[in-house]
């Protein structure tokens, strides 16, 4: 035990005193999560506010005084009025306009006689901003034409609303939001780790290789098993670390950031409590392990950097198909999906945070990924044993 | 002590394209027998290729031997290679040193992992760094120090366990003449404290200056073994140079 100690002190020294490993394993992912979500909240706030400041051009035929006056009562609306249909797909190309509305001839004739009339609207699918204004604005328009008839025809509002819909909710802030936002944890998790294992893997690997150590390494008196275990223990820890750096700025960025609206921060902060994280934890010790595991015995015949990183690259797919399926509706953590590795995991921390994890599954799922660890950390002890690959 | 008797290796090499492959067996050591006997100095020469590192790794306990068999300082390296190692002390120009971790890190941590008490291994750390004037840089990191820096601190980490059996694969190459004689004394102080030592190099003076006795290997067998003054006496070039690469071209 004592000389493992001494390999990982070593290994974990050597590597704490690299700046790359610095920045990607400690720094990177305690600053991802504030500024993601300090970020993405700005950035849509600044979106917001410059599509609100935005005027939009609109052609227009035939229209009548009523909409014309709605449409001007936003002083951002700017408006042509066109005598006939002109080519409004070249107009709109060019940007001379945004979007067109184009009303039949007859049109307030035909809202005088209660009829059903048509309106043809050009505009580019594309320009959410101007196509909503134009959507919020035909909508008022048609809701006051029908204010208008009903009062014609003399029928009460209420008379057209035959129910109204009264939901009660039942489940728990905590449950909704954890099974909407559960899936999407794992995924800054899962993919933090395999950075962090996978850097680190390379370089106690194959950099020692490189380096013209690993020779050095093996005339050592330990077992090829120890030196193996040492490394994979320390590429899981560099692993670990960051996810678990994760999961703070997380919880330090909902603490700072103002504009999170309180009934969701309660639920996060509900959801995130101690004995969620410990439960999303301990998953995480026996997955970084499995994960430094596969990742060395990948690695281990490859003698530069480079090498490295084109063999264990492409088992990044293997983590992103189970992670896209765990968020589809219809898949649920149950005794069919707990034994999935990464599927396990992108279905139970969705549980574990909604607060609804089946213990009994939970378990299976903890001893299914030591499993998996023990036979990976195996695996990459028989390739670090294979004479024609370490000492390539 | 070692004695090597019939010491064999293979490599398999999988040839070939698409899914037609061929494995192919080459034996890079074939049937290797020496003997080196403590307070001697033992010369393993040969062309690059030749074996040597091979010969010299699996008397290390790095690889193991596909047959045949060594004994080393009395234990069979079939019986453990942990126990080889720690009476081993393996210098060649692929063991490279940790470039983050400073002298005194590097040789305390192979102190430990060779077991060695706390107090013991304080004190032949000092008098490695004093006799290889390792001091005046002990707290550098690796990667900063020149290739004569790092040599020295290797030779010091070789020795750390004062092991009874030294093996050098071209200790001095690429040291400039100071350095290098600091190491040539060392190889000479285990010769003098009855260590068996291995030493391979190219360089010729540096063996007509140590080697008491001598093999010389080509593509994987031995070629020739004696001692040193019977190869001088055999000698039919003007110098050791000429008469090693005579010798490679016969066989």
């Amino acid at each position: 035990m004592t000389t493992l100690f001494i390999i990982i002190k070593k290994e974990l020294t050597e590597l704490l005193r690299d700046k790359k490993t610095i920045i990607n394993s400690i720094v990177l992912p305690t600053l991802l999560m504030p500024i993601l979500m300090f970020g993405a909240m700005k950035v849509m706030d600044m979106v917001q506010k410059s599509n609100e400041a935005k005027s939009i051009h609109i052609g227009l035929v035939n229209a009548p005084e009523n909409f014309m006056k709605l449409v001007k009562s936003d002083s951002l609306n700017t408006v042509t009025n066109y005598n006939q249909p002109v080519d409004f797909k070249k107009l709109i190309d060019e940007e001379t306009i945004q979007t067109a509305i184009v009303f039949p001839k007859g049109f307030e004739t035909q809202m005088d006689s209660l009829e059903s009339s048509t309106l043809q609207i050009y505009r580019n699918g594309t320009k959410d901003n101007v196509n909503g204004r134009v959507s919020k604005i035909m909508k008022t328009y048609a809701a006051t034409l029908k204010e208008q008839r009903m009062a014609q025809l003399h029928i009460a509002p209420e008379k057209l609303i035959p129910f109204h819909e009264n939901y009660v909710e039942i489940g728990e802030q905590k449950e909704l939001i954890g099974k909407r936002m559960g899936g999407f944890i794992p995924y800054i998790f899962i993919l933090t780790m395999w950075g962090g294992c996978l850097l680190a893997g390379i370089d106690l690997v194959t950099g020692e290789k490189e380096r013209k150590t690993i020779e050095t390494t093996l005339s050592l008196p330990v077992s090829k098993f120890k030196i193996l275990f040492g490394k994979a223990v320390v590429a899981s820890l560099l692993g670990f670390i960051p996810a678990l750096l994760n999961l703070v700025g997380l919880i330090v960025g909902l603490k700072l950031i103002d504009n999170i609206p309180d009934t969701f921060k309660l639920a996060i902060n509900e959801m995130l409590n101690v004995q969620s994280v410990t439960m999303i934890l301990l998953l995480l010790i026996p997955f970084s392990l499995f994960l430094s595991g596969l990742i060395i015995a990948l690695v281990a015949g490859a003698s530069t950097f480079k090498e490295a990183q084109s063999k264990a690259s492409p088992i990044i797919m293997l983590l992103l198909i189970p992670l896209v399926l765990a968020l589809m509706p219809g898949i649920e953590f149950s005794w069919a999906t707990v034994f999935i590795p990464v599927l396990n995991i992108g279905l139970g921390v969705k549980e574990i945070m909604a607060g609804t994890i089946n213990i009994p599954q939970y378990i299976a799922m903890l001893v299914s990924l030591i499993i998996f660890a023990v036979a990976a950390i195996y695996f990459s002890y028989k390739k670090f044993s294979d004479e024609n690959a370490i000492l390539k | 002590m070692i004695q090597l008797n019939q010491l064999t290796k293979s490599f398999t090499t999988k040839t070939g394209k698409g899914l037609k492959k061929e494995i192919q067996t080459v034996n890079a050591v074939n049937q290797v027998s020496f003997e080196c006997k403590p307070g001697r100095i033992f010369s393993l020469l040969g062309a690059n290729g030749a074996g040597k590192t091979t010969t010299l790794r699996m008397i290390a306990g790095i690889i193991n031997p596909t047959s045949g068999s060594a004994i080393v300082d009395g234990v069979d390296i079939s019986q453990g290679n942990d126990e080889v190692k720690k009476r081993i002390g393996f210098l060649t120009g692929s063991t490279g040193l940790y470039e983050r971790l400073n002298p005194d890190e590097t040789l305390d941590f192979f102190g430990k992992l060779y077991q060695l008490p706390a107090a013991e291994l304080k004190e032949r750390k000092e008098y490695l760094f004093e006799k290889l004037g390792i001091n005046e840089f002990r707290k550098k990191r690796m990667g900063q120090m020149s290739t004569g820096m790092k040599q020295k601190v290797s030779i010091a980490r070789t020795l750390i366990h004062n092991p009874e059996v030294l093996i050098f694969d071209e200790p001095t190459s690429g040291l400039d003449v100071i350095t290098a004689e600091s190491i040539i004394d060392l190889i000479r102080e285990s010769k003098a404290n009855n260590k068996t030592v291995i030493f391979s190099s190219h360089i010729m003076s540096e063996v007509d200056l140590l080697c008491d006795d001598l093999a010389i290997i080509n593509k994987g067998s031995i070629i020739y073994n004696d001692t040193f003054d019977n190869f001088k006496n055999d000698m039919k070039a003007p110098n050791l140079t000429q008469e090693f690469i005579n010798r490679v071209k016969e066989a």
